[in-house]
């Protein structure tokens, strides 16, 4: 096996926060500096790859291993904006069967089919669902996958307690030599009080909020283009602000050697 | 206390349950290999065990499909009137719901899901989990219900204090040959000396068990010295399949002209001993020999006989300096027994009668 060195960043946050689009939006201002980027979508509602293709809906590795499948790599990874390597693990319909499972049994896939041997990136980006809800969804965490950890939050109660939450998960792990957690990440929602809300939850949680994404219209324009504001509204405001956190990202991680999963 | 030796699972407790109340097919809806040891025995015994067959894609996506289809089957296959559906770790962590797949299939007998798994505690909670599916599921009176779950509590709790599951590890021992037990009794007997064995058994071993009353009466009935049997063989007691078992028995012993004394059921063996000791400190025997489970008699001494089926158990009994031997694998002996199977201890008193 070849060892890659690759950054390994993973985003959570609550379910609606715009973990997508901002995951989206790093991928695509890291493409654009030359930097060969794989976005890995771990959500089974499988979108968060769709502004990078263009609304094309990338096929899932678990629909792809499904009922004895043996796909290969091409079969699972789309080429999308900036030459972005987006992949969505996929996963059960609402209500039935496991989707941390999933999250599991795909990552077992990208790691057995090579991935990182095959592609080479400089970064991983894990664009994780919601809470810590289970095992499946800590995998990114776990294992050595993803080694520095960011949570997308608004100053809205419940996304906070979410961010709350993952922060206590990526401590509990930390200890084993897992991932370590670098900031959280206001994505404005409007709410009253926002910026003092989200650096009050940073402090009691004995972090920082790393970058603040003002609410606006430009986002509204261009995902309903299905573009990230990157490629959409590459002049505007908004994504100098989404250059300027990817560039936060990348000097609040680091390197790690490894396949799909890091040393 | 960590007790980390191999024991018993929720899982098979509950389909042992099932068998005794005359299921005729259990569905494991699990991967195929979970818990097949225990189904090959039950098979033996005359239940249909099938499974689910649950794969990977099954745990990412739900098992709905394969279970419907499984279930069809066995209906297309055994015919059954009862059939009943058992979770299992992998399909309970998912959070399979076997009753839709259950309405889905939409068989034409009875069938209920027991929501078992590996981790909920002590094996009979899995045992207790079936008798409440079951008496749901109209099988099993209220009565009925009570009176197992009770049963089961009483047998958890006296593993605890006396048992295997009061100790965090003990290996396995064969234990010492049965000539010296049998040299024992036949000694009392033929010095005219009064013998008393009491049956403890749990369930379907009393068909190993019983051995031992034939082989004692025909000791007394060859050397003389005075004998009382008394046997957890009550058959009015206990879930239908136990009640048979009882009634079995007690005809066999009967046509071979063995007398001995009921002392409540099958089911209850963990409940009996103060009873069984009451009435054999009454006879007053020079030797006492308690066979099945002997921990279920209360305050064991030095100087007394026990006869177990469990080498883990043996190992406990004869760390405590108790006198014991082993009928180990009797468990697979029993399944499917229809009538009594000789213990070893039977045939080497019986060898020794020439």
């Amino acid at each position: 096996m070849l060892f890659s060195v690759v950054r390994r960043i993973a985003i959570y946050g609550k379910g609606g926060i715009g973990k997508s689009t901002t995951s989206s939006n790093i991928t695509a201002a890291l493409c654009e500096r030359g930097l060969r980027v794989m976005q890995v979508g771990c959500d089974p509602k499988s979108d968060s790859t769709r502004l990078l293709l263009n609304g094309r809906r990338a096929p899932t590795v678990l629909d792809s291993i499904r009922d004895g499948g043996s796909p290969s790599l091409d079969d699972i990874v789309s080429t999308g904006f900036g030459g972005s390597l987006c992949v969505e693990c996929g996963g059960p319909k609402p209500g039935t069967g496991c989707a941390g499972r999933g999250i599991i049994a795909a990552f077992e896939t990208l790691e057995r089919l090579g991935a990182v041997d095959r592609y080479r990136p400089d970064v991983m980006i894990y664009d994780v669902l919601g809470d810590v809800v289970c095992g499946g969804f800590a995998m990114p965490i776990r294992n050595g996958y993803a080694n520095d950890i960011f949570v997308v939050t608004s100053g809205e109660m419940m996304s906070l307690y979410a961010a709350g939450n993952i922060v206590s998960a990526v401590r509990s792990f930390s200890g084993s030599g897992y991932a370590r957690f670098g900031g959280l990440i206001l994505n404005s929602r409007n709410v009253k009080d926002e910026g003092r809300k989200v650096q009050e939850a940073a402090e009691e949680l004995d972090t920082e909020v790393i970058s603040v994404i003002p609410r606006s219209d430009t986002v509204q324009e261009c995902e309903s283009k299905s573009m990230t504001v990157v490629e959409g509204a590459p002049d505007s405001e908004q994504a100098a602000l989404y250059r300027e956190l990817a560039s936060v990202l990348l000097s609040r991680s680091k390197d790690v050697a490894g396949g799909l999963k890091g040393f | 206390m960590r007790i980390i030796h191999p024991r018993p699972n929720p899982i098979v407790a509950a389909m042992y349950t099932l068998r005794d109340l005359n299921v005729d097919v259990i569905v494991v809806h699990g991967p195929a290999g979970c818990c097949f040891m225990a189904s090959r025995m039950l098979e033996e015994a005359g239940v249909r065990v099938v499974t689910s067959g649950l794969k990977e894609d099954d745990l990412i996506f739900g098992g709905m499909k394969p279970l419907v289809e499984t279930l069809q089957m066995v209906y297309e296959k055994f015919k059954p009137k009862v059939v009943a559906v058992i979770g299992t770790c992998s399909s309970m962590i998912i959070g399979e719901d076997m009753d839709a797949a259950i309405r889905q299939a939409a068989l034409g007998c009875t069938v209920f899901s027991v929501n078992c798994h590996g981790c909920t505690g002590d094996n009979t909670t899995g045992a207790i989990l079936a008798i409440e599916s079951a008496n749901k599921a109209g099988l099993l009176s209220d009565e009925e219900r009570e009176r197992q779950t009770f049963l089961m509590n009483a047998a958890t709790s006296m593993e605890k204090r006396v048992g295997m599951a009061g100790r965090e590890y003990l290996s396995p021992t064969r234990g010492p040959t049965k000539l010296a037990a049998a040299k024992r009794i036949l000694d009392v007997l033929r010095s005219g000396g009064k013998v008393c064995c009491v049956m403890l058994a749990k369930k379907e071993l009393a068909f190993r068990f019983a051995d031992m009353f034939l082989a004692l009466s025909q000791a007394r009935d060859r050397l003389g010295g005075d004998l009382l049997l008394l046997g957890n063989l009550d058959t009015g007691l206990g879930l239908p399949r136990i009640r048979g078992y009882a009634e079995a028995i007690t005809s066999e012993l009967k046509e071979n002209g063995v007398e001995f004394e009921a002392v409540g059921g099958l089911d209850e063996y963990a409940l009996l001993g103060s009873r069984m000791k009451e009435r054999a400190e009454t006879y007053g025997p020079d030797l006492l020999v308690i066979i099945g489970i002997p921990h279920a008699y209360p305050e064991l001494s030095a100087g007394q006989l026990l006869v177990t089926d469990q080498p883990r158990q043996l190992a406990n009994y004869l760390s405590m300096g108790l006198d014991a031997v082993g009928e180990i694998a009797s468990h697979s002996m029993v399944m499917g027994a229809k009538s009594i199977v000789p213990l070893e201890t039977g045939d080497t008193i019986r060898e020794l009668l020439g």
